[in-house]
Order: C-alpha cells, then structure tokens, then sequence
C-alpha cells in the first residue's frame, strides 16, 4: 500500500509466509524466500534511516557490547521505500533466474576426463552440471535409480541424448560400484543451517558409501535452498506418500499383514559431505552458518 | 577499593546462587567503575586489569576471567568512541547496565532455543551441576515434553548427586544418578547429551567440568549428539590444542594455587573438549556450529 509503515508491511509479509509453509511444509524454498524478502525491507529501510552498510545486522558479543538501546522498531515512514524494495526484488529475482547456469559454469573446474561419476535420482541442476562438462570433457557417469519412483531412469535419458555415457544401475548396488566412482555429484531438496541435507530418499545410502570409500560427494544446489532450520526433531521433516509404489494394492494379501511405508526424504548429516557447489561458489558445510548470516537476518528464522 | 569490590562479588554469590559467576564479576567491575577517581582511561584500564587479578584470587574459574577480559574489552570499545574521559565514564556507566540487563535475559533465550531439540521421550545425559542446562530442562518440562535424566555424579565434589539431581527432583523430572565410570555403559542408552560450560574456547571446544571430555568422546563413538548450552559472555580468548595447554590457573581452585604446592600432586578441576566432538552450541546469539564460534570471537576482538 502507500506509504505505509514499514513494520505494518513486514507483518504482513510474515503473515503470508506463514500460511504458505504451513500450506506445503516440505517446500522450504518459499519460507527462504520470504525471509529473503523480509530481509531486502530491514536493509533499504537502515538504508534510508541513515545507519552505514558496515553496522551489524546479527546478533553479536561486540554488538551487545556497544549498542546504546534498544532495537529499531521500522517506525518512521519513507515514501521512497516501496519503490527501492521493489527494485532489490527485481533484482533477486535476476539472479534466481541465473542460478543454474551460475553453478554450471563451474562445472570444469570439477569434472576431469575420463572420470567415473555417480548420481542419484533426477536434479535439473546436476543435469546442467555434467551437461556443462560434457561439452569439453569426456567422462562417464553412473546413475542410481532412486527407487521407488526410478527418477534416474529419466536423468540417464537426458543425459545421453548429450553423448555422455550413462549407466543406470539399482540402490542395492550403490556400494558395490562404489569403489570405481570418482566423485559423487548430487542434487537437494533443501540444505539446513548446520550443512545437513533433505534430499530424496537414498541419498544417505549413497553418502555413507561414499565415505566409507574416501570419495568426495559433491552438492550442487543454488542458495534459495539454504534453509535456516536445524534438524530439531529428526521426524519433522518426513513426507511420506502412497505405499502404491513400494507394493502395490494388487498384493492385497500381504499389504492386510504388514506396514508399508514410503518416505520421500532423507537426512544427510554434514560430516559426509565434501563441498557445496552453489550460485555463489564453491563452499565447505561448515561454513553454511556464515552464508546464513548474509541471506538472512536472525528475527526471521522463525517465520 | 580492592577489599569492597572482593566483598560486592562475594555478596552478589551469596544473595543469589543462581548468578553466574562471569555476571556477578561484570556487575562488581561496574560498581568498581563508578567508584573510580582516576582522570585517564589508560590508568582506568589499570586498576581494572588489577581488579581483575584480585577477583581471579578469588574465584579461578575461567568464567571470571572471560567475564573480566570482556569488560575490559567493552570499556576500550567505548573509549575509543569518546575523547572526553567524563562523558566516556557516563556513557559506559550506562551501557553496563544495559549489559547486563540484556546479559540476564540469555539464559531464557538459550532455553527457548534448546527446547524443541528435545523429544518427547527423550532420554539425556548430563553432567555434574549447570544451571544453564537445569533451565533448559525447565523449559522443556512447561511445553509438556517427557523425559528423563542420566546425571554423572561428578567427583570430587559430587555436584551431580547433591546439587543436579536434587534440583531435577523438584521439577518432578525421572532422574538417575550414575558412576563418572559408567557413562560409556550407559551411552547406548541415551538420545543425547546436553551439558553446560564454563568457558567457550576460540575453536569452538569447551572448557567445563572434569568429565566432559570421556563423555563427549563416548558419544561420538556411539553417534549421539553432543549439545553444550553456554552464555555469550563465556566466550573466551584461548585456543588450546590439547589438555596441557589449558593455563593452570583455571585447571586448579584458587586456594590451591595460593599455597604454591606442587601442582602434579593436584587433581585438575576442568578439562578441555575438542570441537570435532560438539555437534552444537547454544547460545544467546543463536545456535551455532563450533565453527561459528570463531567468528563471533573474531569479530568482538579485531
């Protein structure tokens, strides 16, 4: 609305955010983009009011140290706040765009000839990633194909009409092929604030492999996944569908006699991976806290 | 005066036993402050850094000592903002007591953190006697989460036996004292671990309790979470690689250090445990990794 004050419009924004991820739960990339948002307003509004670009937005020992006050409270009204808030949206909403090409172009730096990678499932992202690659490098990749839904089948689909050569094998022989891989190279659904992953199901199987081999596993996800959650309550982020796909009702038999679940996700701890490939570069978990800090600001990591 | 500042710090202990050490000490400083008759900041800084000293005899602890090097910290800070000495001394009069008003309220922001890491269900294991961790588990308790308590009994002064047990008891919470010796038995049958500390070093480890290092080693061998809920002024200046560079002076009760016995004879009263063995902390600046500490540190200090 006009000019209204600016901590009306961050309520409002809150509010909308609320309902949304508590519509779909499972989506965090809409909660991040709120608190994106959320955050564009605190900065053009300290802008306006006049507090240099350097002040600490976060929490810190120095700022508790120094400050003579209270926080501000976004009482002040600008006029020109609608239209600068509009204009740093615009311009994230560039740079969202700009994500998967960001990441492919590192692409080189990561893949080497005649290496063996393996993958899991289908992520648009790694698809652009070794599509990238293949345009200078020959390499072979191996995919697993994520049972129950088999997205791997598609991704080893797409990835050979680009002559790369591709093998699909099952989950059960992640382990085996393991020790011929190179590198791991795998999507996310969402990476939490601690460097731990929500990604499709399997995936855990395929980092502890990987570790047990010494081989690095390497994520490629852009930076509104980055979620400022911690895994509190190691249920909380189970989605669970039909068991149609794991065994199917014409077993109608056996499905009277046994519980069948099928979970969608799966938690990844961040001592098992190696690097996070992003829009951003290369970065290692534990540094994920810092990029935190600078996408997001503290009070709206509870929406 | 020296002797008044020992007895305001005393005081503060007596008439309030839930304050933490590092506090009282910052709340003692300010009233040294105040009573300062000096004319210069450097010959403030001085008789500072002697107040300091005199509250280390008192107390070793390492929270006394990060509590004093921050309130040093914060009086160069505001110095250096103000040329004027008489206006800087009102300016830091004032930000002290908004210090530690603010500093009063962490130990429920941890707790409002900590909380929902806890199940219903859970079962926890801690160790000897932090208040911290008691107020965690109270808050825990009002959300109407069930759990129940492993304490360490924690020799030589058994302060998990006589003062943590005691204090879960009243809360109305399940709790079972165990051996110091019996913690790698009981490991498997813990969902975490949550234990306090007295300070928090620069790498991101801790310094608590001797104990704390054995109990954080068993859980990594079993693959628990190990949880260490501390207040941001615990944050302190050290970067130990191993046990033996923990300075003696915090390893040994004050009295002990005073009567100049040979060390080797004395059993240490804290250790130190590494950051590779913390899954996370809880502080009133956030949660953070171990890797997050450094920052917090760097920034205050650079």
């Amino acid at each position: 609305g006009p000019s209204s004050p600016s901590g009306e419009l961050m309520d409002l924004i809150r509010t909308e955010g609320q309902r949304m991820t508590a519509a779909q739960p499972s989506e965090t990339t809409v909660g991040n983009m709120v608190r994106r948002v959320l955050k564009v307003i605190r900065e053009e509004y300290g802008r306006l009011h006049g507090r240099s670009e350097e002040s600490d937005q976060q929490e810190s020992l120095h700022k508790l140290l120094t400050s003579g006050g209270l926080s501000e409270d976004f009482r002040t009204p600008y006029p020109s706040l609608r239209a600068n808030v509009i204009e740093a949206i615009n311009e994230m909403l560039i740079e969202l765009e700009g994500t998967t090409d960001n990441i492919a172009m590192q692409a080189l730096e990561h893949i080497h000839s005649n290496e063996v990678i393996m993958t899991i499932g289908y992520s648009r992202t790694v698809e652009a990633f070794l599509k990238e690659a293949a345009r200078k490098r020959k390499f072979q990749v191996i995919v697993a194909e994520c049972a129950p839904f088999c997205q791997g089948h598609e991704m080893a689909v797409r990835l050979s009409k680009e002559n790369i050569e591709t093998t699909v094998m099952s989950d059960a022989a992640i382990f085996a092929v393991m020790s011929r891989v190179n590198k791991v190279i795998i999507g996310t659904k969402t990476i939490l604030a601690n460097g731990a992953l929500i990604a499709v199901s399997g995936t855990h199987t395929l980092a502890l492999a990987a570790k047990h081999h010494s081989t690095p596993l390497i994520v490629c996800a852009p930076m509104f996944k980055l979620s400022p959650q911690f895994p509190n309550e190691e249920d909380s982020f189970h989605k669970f569908v039909s068991p149609q796909e794991v065994l199917p009702f014409t077993e109608g038999e056996i499905l009277a006699k046994i519980n069948v679940h099928c979970p969608v996700f799966d938690y990844v701890p961040p001592e098992l991976i190696t690097l996070f490939i992003s829009n951003i570069g290369g970065n290692a978990p534990s540094y994920i806290y810092r990029l935190m800090s600078e996408l997001y600001h503290p009070d709206d990591y509870e929406l | 005066c020296l002797s008044d500042l020992i007895e305001t710090f005393r005081a503060q202990l007596r008439d309030d036993p839930d304050v933490a050490s590092a506090v009282a000490a910052i709340r003692a400083l300010l009233g040294f402050l105040k009573q300062d008759r000096g004319e210069t900041i450097q010959g403030l800084r001085n008789s500072l850094r002697d107040a300091i000293d005199t509250l280390s005899r008192v107390d070793s602890s390492v929270a006394v000592s990060s509590g004093g090097e921050l309130f040093l910290r914060f009086i160069s800070l505001t110095s250096l903002e103000y040329s004027d000495y008489s206006k800087c001394k009102e300016i830091m009069i004032e930000r002290g007591e908004i210090f530690l008003r603010k500093v009063s309220l962490s130990r429920n922001k941890i707790a409002k953190l900590c909380h929902p890491f806890i199940r219903d269900g859970a079962r926890i294991l801690t160790h000897a006697y932090s208040r911290v961790v008691l107020r965690v588990l109270e808050a825990a308790v009002e959300s109407k989460k069930r759990f129940s308590v492993y304490v360490t009994e924690s020799q030589p002064d058994q302060a998990g036996q006589q003062k943590m047990a005691r204090a879960l008891r009243k809360l109305n919470i399940p709790v079972t004292v165990i051996l110091d010796a019996a913690v790698g038995y009981i490991m498997e049958k813990v969902d975490l671990v949550l234990v306090g500390a007295e300070g928090v070093v620069e790498s991101g480890g801790i310094i608590n309790k001797i104990g704390t290092n054995q109990i954080a080693v068993c859980a990594k061998a079993q693959n628990k979470p190990f949880y260490v809920v501390a207040e941001s002024f615990k944050f302190v200046r050290l970067f130990p690689l191993n046990q033996q560079d923990v300075p003696d002076r915090f390893k040994y009760k004050a009295d002990t250090l005073k009567t100049g016995q040979n060390l080797t004879e004395e059993h240490p009263w804290i250790d130190y445990t590494s950051p590779s063995l913390i899954t996370l902390l809880f502080t009133d600046l956030g949660v953070l990794t171990p890797s997050a500490v450094s920052d917090e540190l760097i920034k205050l200090y650079l």
